[in-house]
């Protein structure tokens, strides 16, 4: 490194002091040294690796999530993401403690509190279980205190004018067992993702990474800028997946490798599930790029019989529920009456009973499993693997098939359950509810209301 | 990131204070005079502006760039990286930082041998831009290093819209005003004040400049510590006086050639 730098013909500058230099990788910590986390991938995509580490030194026993960022050096997404999580300090949005440099490679490593849960991984969990019909035991409250607490993360991004731009299931992380039990956590903002070209950077992306579920109107209608309406709008789809465990704009990805913003199908999703926007409910509809494109593509009559109420109502969401017409107002078509987070949170669903709780699972056991470790095909032959699989996954077989055929990030990685001390997830901290009140199916008795269906097409992202 | 000055780590962290500053910089200042010094600072605040109008990156972007490298070297001594590889990798890394987009390796490269030939030849001869880019990106990850990850910087630029607006002021004022923080950066108080209070010492330099006497009331009803604005208006005045008397183009080479330098490794 820098040694062969002094040899320039023409000035000969010697770019950088000895002294500095040894001092400054004498002080410098290697995450490595600091942190054990070999073997204890947890997540892999496009944005990176993530383990799950653990300090060395014992100073404390949390577990901490490191993530090594996809690449070497900084690109603009590791600039912007370490430059803003090192001003954002909120409790439902992940906090970056630490950043490592590695100078020898070049990779950047950054250090945040662990999370044991998504959304993602949660909402799978109630599909699989509602595929066997089986019920889970969660909270009455719980969506909604998920929700608040998205809310809650996103108004104040929103409020330090940082835009998120790649809210999905994946992205809203729940913290486990620990002194943050049952806190949201939202990770993984879309940094790079420029005002004026929002969709160039999805097309350089992994295509299977990218879902277009969560994707306002108007941005697949070509608006050029992101806004905190598209925010909202992905909340509204995260909202509407947890009453119903369905994605509600589920489509089809082939064809995503389009760097084109429009997507024909994903349209036709929305408007399915919606109905045709009428002219007084999205006035500026004309003003978009697609415009011309979505009138020759669709027909109004086609949607006659679609409404929000009508397709809830089939996931025994009750049109009248307070649920219901919160969802109404986070999932409207024009981006300038949707609501904002603010607004979200004076809604009355919020003051309704059940209360929210900050932690979404109010003091009872949390029913989900802890993350799996990802290893890769060459290592599969690994000891034990195979048998602590077998050991510790009752009853998910369905939903392991299921997993691994949409694993797209983990190149067919095998999956193993992790072994660790509360592998029953009987954990008993911080319960002051009275469980047996509290505790509620939460996709209540309705196995049959998924069957139109079948295929759990996920984004898998850890 | 706006509207949160109070939590940042600009506020938090890199608001210096003048003497520990001052004895940070004793290993340079035991060679250098406080005015070379400054001189110095001048100079390559001036190629940071260079290379970023070349690279026609907004203003914004530029003074986050000589922000970040008068913060590296409140820690460092000149000798530590050659500041003429620091320079352009604080506008690289700025470009970043602020969404302007990445500007590509072989077009950084291109930006500094055109800038450092054709506007800064008078220091530098005949001499070509000695690094290349696998400098910069070393010597990025060392600028990270040290600004303890603190990327995002507050400027005066926004502040002094508002109070313009304010006043209810026209457009002349304001053009004096942006320049004059412009000016600034060349001066140590971005490392001392919050940029409000930068906002409007170069607000109040302006009114004086243009013999604008009406906007006295308007600073009387300010709830500011008028001390601290008057720090900042002599730093820029200084700064002011210090031109009067100075030609760059003959003493800069001189400068240069006494500035502490970075040692290499010991020979074996």
């Amino acid at each position: 490194m820098g040694d062969n730098f002094q040899n320039n013909k023409t000035m000969a500058p010697v770019m950088m002091d000895y002294d500095f230099k040894v001092k400054t990788q004498n002080e410098r910590s290697k995450v490595e040294d600091l942190f054990d986390f070999e073997g204890c991938k947890v997540g892999r995509g496009t944005y990176g690796h993530v383990y799950k580490a653990r300090r060395k030194d014992g100073s404390d026993t949390k577990d901490y999530a490191l993530k090594q960022i996809e690449g070497t050096g900084l690109s603009m997404s590791a600039c912007r993401e370490i430059a803003l999580l090192r001003e954002l300090k909120h409790p439902n949005v992940i906090n970056l403690i630490r950043v490592f440099l590695s100078h020898t490679d070049r990779k950047v490593w950054l250090l945040f509190d662990y999370a044991e849960h998504d959304l993602w991984h949660i909402i799978k969990f109630h599909r699989a279980a509602k595929a066997n019909k089986k019920s889970v035991m969660v909270p009455k409250g719980m969506v909604k205190s998920l929700l608040y607490q998205i809310l809650d993360g996103i108004h104040y991004l929103h409020s330090n004018w940082v835009l998120h731009r790649d809210l999905k299931p994946a992205n809203i992380l729940v913290m486990g067992e620990g002194p943050e039990r049952g806190r949201v956590k939202i990770a993984d903002m879309g940094f790079a993702r420029l005002f004026n070209a929002p969709l160039k950077p999805l097309a350089d992306l992994d295509p299977v990474v990218v879902t277009f579920w969560y994707r306002a109107p108007e941005l697949l209608l070509g608006a050029r800028h992101y806004t905190k309406a598209i925010d909202i709008w992905a909340i509204g789809c995260i909202f509407a997946e947890l009453l119903t465990s369905e994605p509600i704009f589920h489509c089809r990805q082939e064809d995503i490798k389009t760097s084109n913003p429009y997507h024909h199908d994903q349209l036709d999703r929305i408007f399915n599930v919606m109905g045709f926007p009428q002219e007084k409910d999205w006035e500026d509809i004309k003003k978009m790029p697609e415009h011309a494109t979505l009138v020759k593509d669709f027909k109004r009559s086609n949607y006659q019989n679609c409404s929000l109420s009508k397709y809830m109502d089939r996931h025994k969401i009750k049109p009248d529920s307070k649920a219901f017409s919160l969802l109404q107002r986070l999932l409207l078509m024009d981006p300038n009456r949707r609501i904002t987070s603010e607004q979200a949170m004076q809604d009355p669903y919020f003051t309704e009973d059940p209360p929210t709780t900050p932690d979404v699972f109010a003091g009872c056991p949390i029913p989900y499993p802890k993350r799996e470790f990802l290893t890769d095909d060459d290592q599969e032959d690994k000891s034990d693997s195979k048998a602590r699989q077998n050991q510790q996954q009752p009853n998910t077989q369905q939903n392991q098939v299921q997993a691994n055929s949409h694993d797209h990030g983990a190149n067919n990685a095998k999956r193993m359950r992790m072994a660790g001390p509360n592998q029953g997830n009987n954990a008993t901290g911080g319960g002051q509810q009275e469980f047996h009140q509290q505790q509620q199916m939460m996709f209540g008795g309705q196995q049959q209301g998924g069957q139109s269906q079948q295929q759990p097409n996920f984004q898998q992202r850890f | 990131m706006a509207g949160n000055f109070w939590q940042s780590s600009h506020h938090q962290q890199w608001l210096l204070d003048k003497t520990d500053l001052i004895r940070d910089r004793q290993h340079d200042l035991n060679i250098l005079t406080e005015e070379e010094y400054q001189k110095i600072f001048n100079f390559f605040a001036s190629i940071i502006q260079a290379l970023g109008e070349q690279l026609k990156v907004r203003q914004q972007v530029i003074a986050t760039a000589t922000v970040y490298f008068k913060r590296f070297y409140a820690r460092n001594s000149l000798k530590c990286i050659d500041p003429l590889l620091l320079a352009p990798t604080c506008v690289f890394l700025a470009s970043k930082v602020e969404e302007f987009g990445v500007i590509s390796n072989s077009r950084v490269m291109t930006t500094c041998q055109t800038v450092i030939k054709t506007k800064f030849g008078y220091a530098y001869g005949q001499q070509e831009f000695p690094y290349r880019s696998n400098h910069i990106l070393e010597c990025e990850f060392y600028l990270l290093e040290n600004l303890d990850c603190c990327l995002i910087v507050y400027q005066p630029y926004r502040p002094l819209l508002l109070f313009v607006q304010d006043m209810g002021q026209d457009d002349q004022l304001l053009t004096y005003a942006w320049r004059i923080v412009n000016d600034s950066l060349r001066t140590d108080v971005s490392l001392l004040y919050p940029p409000y209070q930068i906002a409007i010492a170069a607000l109040h330099i302006a009114c004086v400049m243009l013999g604008n006497e009406s906007q006295k009331s308007w600073f009387a009803e300010l709830n500011v510590d008028m001390d601290k604005i008057q720090e900042i208006v002599r730093a820029i005045i200084n700064l002011y006086e210090m031109w009067k008397s100075y030609d760059e183009k003959k003493e800069i080479q001189g400068l240069l050639a006494k500035m502490p330098k970075p040692k290499p490794a010991p020979q074996r």
